[in-house]
């Protein structure tokens, strides 16, 4: 564990030690560095599922996915800014490149954390250096705006965790994940237990985001530079998914009952925002929205507690991290060129970048859980868990993956077919940088279909 | 001539990072001994080690 945390420590403090002229080389390397270290996680061969064992930090099959994906991330997210962070002065820059490494930091340790007051504390810490990176590196007036309702709708959901963790370590005395699964049936039965139950879930459902508490990220996907568009809907919105399935292993006899409204705004919420993408003008908008839609199927996923419905989860958190970072770089490549967000303003790009009008092919294929694509198996192992549990959601979830569909070719058409427009004709062309870009996000995910039960969980 | 004293100079920080590693992985073996002096001692997982075996799982 440490031998990825001090590298992490050691990279904040080559950052500001570095001269200008390597800044971005240097921390480009180091971080790919770090990210191919912690491919060193994905060996497991402890039988009780855990390893890298220290007293505070160890990883699982759960976890170790998401780390990884934490990890791999920083050096796509320092590829992504080079370019918009140039013109800024240098010490700018080294704070930019210092809070995403923090970011990735406090992540390994949300993540790897057996503690769940630990995992609150770095849930809590992600927020600030997001905050600072969608306030301060943000593009419009409105993303002051943007961090208050990211700050305050996370804030404001995760408070009632703070108070039922420590509730829990008052009863049980202990929060240990590795104690948890085995401490039995917890006697729930009290009127005060259902709000405690609650207030232990809700600050996942607000990070996840569930329909109904989404508002927040439509704002701050679209006010946030590229990396903080990124990281977010990469990783932040996994720690919901993944401290919803640590905790309820504790909340055992009373999420039969109480889950149900949640599961049904879930599965609505996968409509209502699948339906908003296809009215979309706004491309990292439309992005944003396809996040909500998606996670909304990981909280079925998760609420069910089936096996095949956490692995299916867990999959569709991974594939899903991948695509949408991919598409958030794609959206950025034509914002760098065309300085503009609406999608009608940038038609025909196939005409300017066809080699970039490939990928973003693959990518919305991609979006739109392409068979064999892990997305796809994700979605079939949540929709047909959620299936066994009451047909009826077959409605919900089909018209949900037709309308994915259906936005998805949208979005590429709408980008990148018919005619150019008479404005868009001197556009610079593509990087060899941002082609590498594109290529890390998607190899990774196309690698994952040979050797799928890396992301299986602990089904596998 | 590679002038070695520059490059030192101008190139030192980059060595922070395997540093790090190599700090990192040393510490993790630390623990992971000491880990392994409790679990072969520990009244479930204890036995005889067989000759040439280091730890009672695996």
């Amino acid at each position: 564990m440490l031998k990825i945390l001090i590298p992490t420590t050691m990279l904040i403090l080559a950052t500001w030690l570095t001269p200008p002229k390597w800044l971005w080389p240097s921390s480009l390397l180091n971080s790919l560095l770090i990210a191919l270290t912690s491919l060193l996680w994905l060996k497991n061969a402890s039988e009780t599922g855990w390893t890298f064992l220290n007293p505070y930090l160890a990883t699982d099959p759960l976890s170790t996915p998401l780390l990884i994906l934490s990890c791999w991330l920083l050096p796509l997210m320092i590829l992504a800014s080079q370019n918009h962070t140039s013109h800024e002065p240098i010490n700018r820059q080294r704070m930019y490149i210092t809070l995403l490494a923090s970011l990735q930091f406090f992540l390994i340790l949300a993540f790897s954390a057996t503690e769940m007051i630990m995992f609150y504390v770095m849930f809590e810490a992600t927020l600030i250096p997001t905050l600072i990176l969608i306030t301060r590196w943000g593009n419009q007036a409105e993303r002051l705006n943007a961090g208050t309702y990211f700050l305050f709708y996370t804030l404001a959901g995760s408070l009632p965790l703070l108070i039922a963790l420590l509730l829990l370590q008052n009863s049980n005395g202990s929060l240990s994940l590795l104690m948890l699964p085995h401490l039995g049936q917890l006697e729930l039965t009290s009127y005060a237990d259902k709000i405690w139950w609650a207030g232990c879930i809700l600050a996942f459902l607000v990070k996840m985001p569930l329909y109904g508490v989404h508002l927040w990220l439509p704002k701050a996907h679209v006010e946030a530079p590229i990396a903080g568009s990124m990281v977010l809907a990469a990783v932040l919105l996994k720690l919901g998914g993944y401290g919803m399935m640590r905790i309820l292993v504790t909340l055992d006899p009373l999420t039969k009952e109480l889950s149900y409204p949640f599961i049904v705004l879930a599965l609505w919420g996968v409509i209502m925002t699948g339906s908003i993408c296809m009215r979309q003008t706004d491309l990292k908008s439309l992005i944003a929205y396809s996040s909500v839609s998606h996670m909304g199927l990981v909280v079925g996923g998760i609420l069910i507690q089936t096996p095949w419905g956490f692995t299916g989860a867990l999959i569709l958190m991974i594939a899903h991290g991948l695509t949408s970072s991919a598409l958030f770089c794609l959206a950025n490549t034509s914002y760098e060129r065309t300085h503009s967000r609406t999608m009608l303003l940038a038609r025909g790009m196939q005409m300017i970048l066809p080699l970039m009008a490939a990928w973003w092919f693959i990518a919305s294929l991609a979006n739109l859980a392409l068979p064999p694509l892990p997305n796809l198996m994700g979605e079939l192992m949540i929709i047909t868990s959620l299936f066994n549990w009451s047909p009826w959601t077959i409605g919900l979830t089909g018209l949900g993956t037709l309308i994915t569909a259906g936005y998805s070719l949208y979005m590429f058409l709408m980008t990148q077919r018919g005619p150019a427009p008479s404005h868009l004709l001197a556009l610079e062309p593509s990087h060899t940088r941002e082609h590498l870009l594109i290529a890390l996000h998607l190899l990774p995910l196309i690698l994952i279909i040979t050797k799928p039960e890396l992301i299986w969980g602990w089904t596998a | 001539m590679v002038n070695f004293a520059v490059l030192a100079r101008e190139h030192w920080m980059h060595i922070l990072v395997p540093m790090g590693f190599v700090i990192g992985w040393y510490l993790d073996k630390q623990q992971d001994k000491k880990l392994t002096a409790f679990r072969n001692k520990s009244a479930l997982y204890s036995r005889e080690l067989k000759p040439g075996e280091e730890v009672t799982w695996k």
